[in-house]
Order: structure tokens, then C-alpha cells, then sequence
């Protein structure tokens, strides 16, 4: 967003509603970003509420010389993510059933067939199932760049690699993911895994 | 070029940021290899799975959640305090409320004969609005009274006529009847100058009957009081 730095200014003197406008501008992509580390959208919301008030707290150290915010709150966002990680290292052995059942429920929408939503809903799961057996570097990569759109620089700068470093993380985290979702495909059936052209 | 040297180009081929000698190389290797070609075709899916995959909404109250953990409690502006004093003024049931006690109030105001116009002081004594709210329900009832009494002895005496068409023969004989029962038959024989007479002693009768009426009513009593 261009006028970032400007909400970022008026943040700095106290005014709220600049805050405001920060949050309707990134907490979805926060939010996202979360998930798809995650899978579970409680955690998710626990997480982006995290992060977003690591970022009140060090607003001042934002330099938009240095980069755009949206990538700043990414890096910030990201090591939050993997610090919560390895905290949780031990306690993801089991995962809360009521978070794998209602992870990725959504309001029907009266506009698609019931059918298509079926499997909209089954490709999210896939792809969130393959997601989740990824190492959290590969995952990372991927997920940055395939799912948040960023460019190999912007996603540097968040991992705080070099940019060689992320295309190789990105091309293996690429080609495992794409065996993972093969894999799962066959097991679900050949039927499920129709559609491929 | 091995299976492993494509392995490592395939984001940048799929991407399409090789160089055009290497992607002659790729695409040659392609031709040949069925596993590479079905690798390949794994990653596109792949990708077109990520990109095709939208976004996820998170819950509404998340941003205020967020706010009320940074800066606290958001202090309403004025602007804000003034329509959320006003929000009930603009709802149906106050207009409704209002509806209804102009309503009563105009009820009131008619029962008790007030003329807003000329207000006098005598008019705010609580106790002039009770007579005249009793002396106007009073008129009000005698009115409905005298009505009654007229339409009963109009009725009576459409019956008597009736009768006395239907049974002449009966009627030169008898004296008239004034408790007789209403009804009869609806011929439309001539009646004779006995019955005429005999009806003209009637409307006779009635007329004193209404008149009498007429007196008690005026004073505002029933026959009975």
C-alpha cells in the first residue's frame, strides 16, 4: 500500500484511526499467512492478533527506506511464526479435533452447486494437508510465493535469506509439495483425483 | 541435461525465467523422458491448486479484537455520541408512541369539549374536564336512546300495517292490538276504510308515543329512570 507510510506516521502521534486503517489493510493477509503455517484457524487468529501487536509495539523501528511495510509486518509476521514453532514443537503431536473438523468450514454460498462446493472445499483440504507436511522452511517458501503472491526479493527480505537461497527453497519445497499431493490423490481414489488435465 | 539438473530449473522453467538456451535444453530433455514430463505436469497442477485457492476471510470481530489489545477501548466521537443518542428516534415504534398519544390526547380533548383555541384557565381544572367528559357521555347515550325508541315504534307500526293488510277480515272485527307480534305476509291487497281509520288511530298513538319519548330523552333519562 502506498500510503503505509503515512498511516505508520499518523500511528506514531497517537492517532487511532490511522491504526485502524492499517489492520483493515493487512489482517487478512496476516491472517492467511498464519493459516496456511497453522491449518487451524483458532490458532490463526491467536497468531495474527500476536503479531499485529508485536507491530504496535516496534511501529518505531519501521524504516520505509528500507522496504514496504507490507513486507516489514511479512518479516515480522514470519519470524513470530516460526518462534511459535518451536515453542509448540512438542504439543502439535496432537492436534485439536474440533479445529481439524471445522478448520476449513466456510458459509455455503447459495450462488454455487453444492457439488462444486464439495469439491472446492476437498481441494482446500488437500492442499492444506499437503501444506502441513512440508519442513516449516520449504513450507515457507511456497507459501509466500505461491499462495502470497511475493516477489523473490520481497520474500528475501522476509526470510532474511539471499535470493538464491530462496529460489532453491522455493523449487524444493515446489517439487516435494507436488509429490505429497500426488500421493495423497492416489490414496483418496482415482475418482477424487479427477479433474487433472 | 540429467533428470536432477531439470529437477533444479523446473520453477524457473514452469515461471518462464530461463534463458532461451536453457530452455531448448529443458524442453528437448522433455521430448525424451516420460518422468520428467509427468514430474512437470505434478508441478502445474500443484501450482494451479495454490493459485486457485482463495483467500480466507478471518472473523469479523478480529480487527476490533486486535484494537481493543493495542490501544484499548475506542473513545466514540462526538459525532458518533450524538447518533447513537439519536439511533432511538429513528425507529417505526417511536413514531408509532407518538401516533398513539396524539391520538388519546385528541380523544381527551373532545370528551372533555376543550376548544384549544380559547383555552381558558377554568379549562386546565382536572375536575371541569371530568363534568364535561360525564355530560358529554350522557348526551352521547341519550342520543343513542332516542334513536332506539324511534326505530321501535317506526317498526311497530310497519308491522301493525302489515298485519292489518294481510287479515282484513280479522281486523274489522278485533279492536287493534298494540303489543300485537310484528310480521305478516307481503300481498299487496287495498285495505278498506275500517283498516285505514284503524291505522290513522294508530299513527295517532305513535306520534304521541314519540313525542313523549322525545321529552324524556331531552332531559336525558330513560322511561325507566
Amino acid at each position: 500500500m502506498e500510503h503505509d507510510p503515512e498511516l505508520v506516521k499518523r500511528c506514531l502521534v497517537g492517532d487511532n484511526s490511522a491504526w485502524e486503517a492499517l489492520l483493515r489493510d493487512h489482517t487478512r493477509k496476516i491472517y492467511n499467512l498464519c493459516y496456511r503455517f497453522t491449518g487451524r484457524p483458532t490458532e490463526a487468529e491467536d497468531l495474527t492478533q500476536e503479531v499485529f501487536i508485536k507491530i504496535f509495539q516496534t511501529l518505531k523501528t519501521f524504516d520505509a527506506a528500507q522496504g514496504a511495510f507490507s513486507t516489514w509486518l511479512a518479516r515480522v509476521a514470519r519470524n513470530h511464526l516460526v518462534d511459535h514453532y518451536r515453542r509448540t514443537k512438542k504439543d502439535r503431536v496432537t492436534s485439536s479435533l474440533e479445529d481439524e473438523v471445522g478448520g476449513l468450514e466456510e458459509t455455503p454460498s447459495p450462488t454455487v452447486e453444492p457439488v462444486a462446493q464439495v469439491e472446492s472445499r476437498e481441494r482446500k483440504e488437500l492442499l492444506q494437508q499437503a501444506l502441513d507436511r512440508l519442513s516449516p522452511d520449504l513450507r515457507e517458501a511456497v507459501v509466500l510465493r505461491d499462495l502470497q503472491d511475493l516477489d523473490y526479493d520481497e520474500i528475501a527480505q522476509v526470510l532474511g535469506v539471499p535470493e538464491g537461497t530462496v529460489k532453491s527453497r522455493i523449487n524444493r519445497g515446489r517439487l516435494e509439495l507436488a509429490r505429497v499431493i500426488k500421493r495423497m490423490e492416489g490414496m483418496r481414489g482415482p475418482a477424487k483425483a479427477g479433474g487433472r488435465t | 541435461m540429467t533428470h536432477l539438473e531439470l529437477e533444479n530449473l523446473t520453477s524457473e522453467y514452469l515461471e518462464g525465467q530461463l534463458d532461451v538456451v536453457r530452455r531448448v535444453q529443458v524442453e528437448e530433455h522433455l521430448k525424451d523422458c516420460g518422468p520428467c514430463r509427468e514430474l512437470i505436469s505434478d508441478l502445474q497442477h500443484m501450482m494451479e491448486l495454490c493459485h486457485s485457492a482463495e483467500d480466507l476471510e478471518p472473523a469479523p470481530w478480529l480487527i476490533a479484537k486486535i484494537m481493543r489489545s493495542t490501544v484499548g477501548e475506542r473513545k466514540p466521537s462526538f459525532r458518533e455520541q450524538v447518533a447513537a443518542f439519536l439511533r432511538p428516534a429513528s425507529q417505526p415504534r417511536l413514531a408509532y408512541a407518538v401516533a398513539m398519544a396524539i391520538f388519546s390526547f385528541s380523544i381527551i380533548i373532545n370528551a372533555a369539549g376543550l376548544n384549544l383555541r380559547k383555552v381558558t384557565l377554568a379549562d386546565l381544572n382536572p375536575r371541569t374536564w371530568v363534568n364535561q367528559a360525564n355530560r358529554t357521555g350522557h348526551l352521547l347515550y341519550a342520543r343513542a336512546e332516542k334513536f332506539y325508541y324511534d326505530l321501535r315504534v317506526v317498526y311497530e307500526i310497519e308491522s301493525r300495517f302489515r298485519r292489518l293488510r294481510s287479515e282484513p277480515g280479522q281486523q274489522e272485527q278485533q279492536a287493534p292490538k298494540p303489543e300485537a307480534p310484528p310480521g305478516g305476509s307481503t300481498d299487496r291487497a287495498v285495505p278498506g276504510p275500517t283498516q285505514l281509520a284503524s291505522v290513522q288511530g294508530l299513527m295517532t298513538t305513535a306520534a304521541g308515543s314519540v313525542d313523549v319519548v322525545s321529552r324524556i330523552t331531552g332531559k336525558g333519562r330513560s322511561p325507566s329512570q
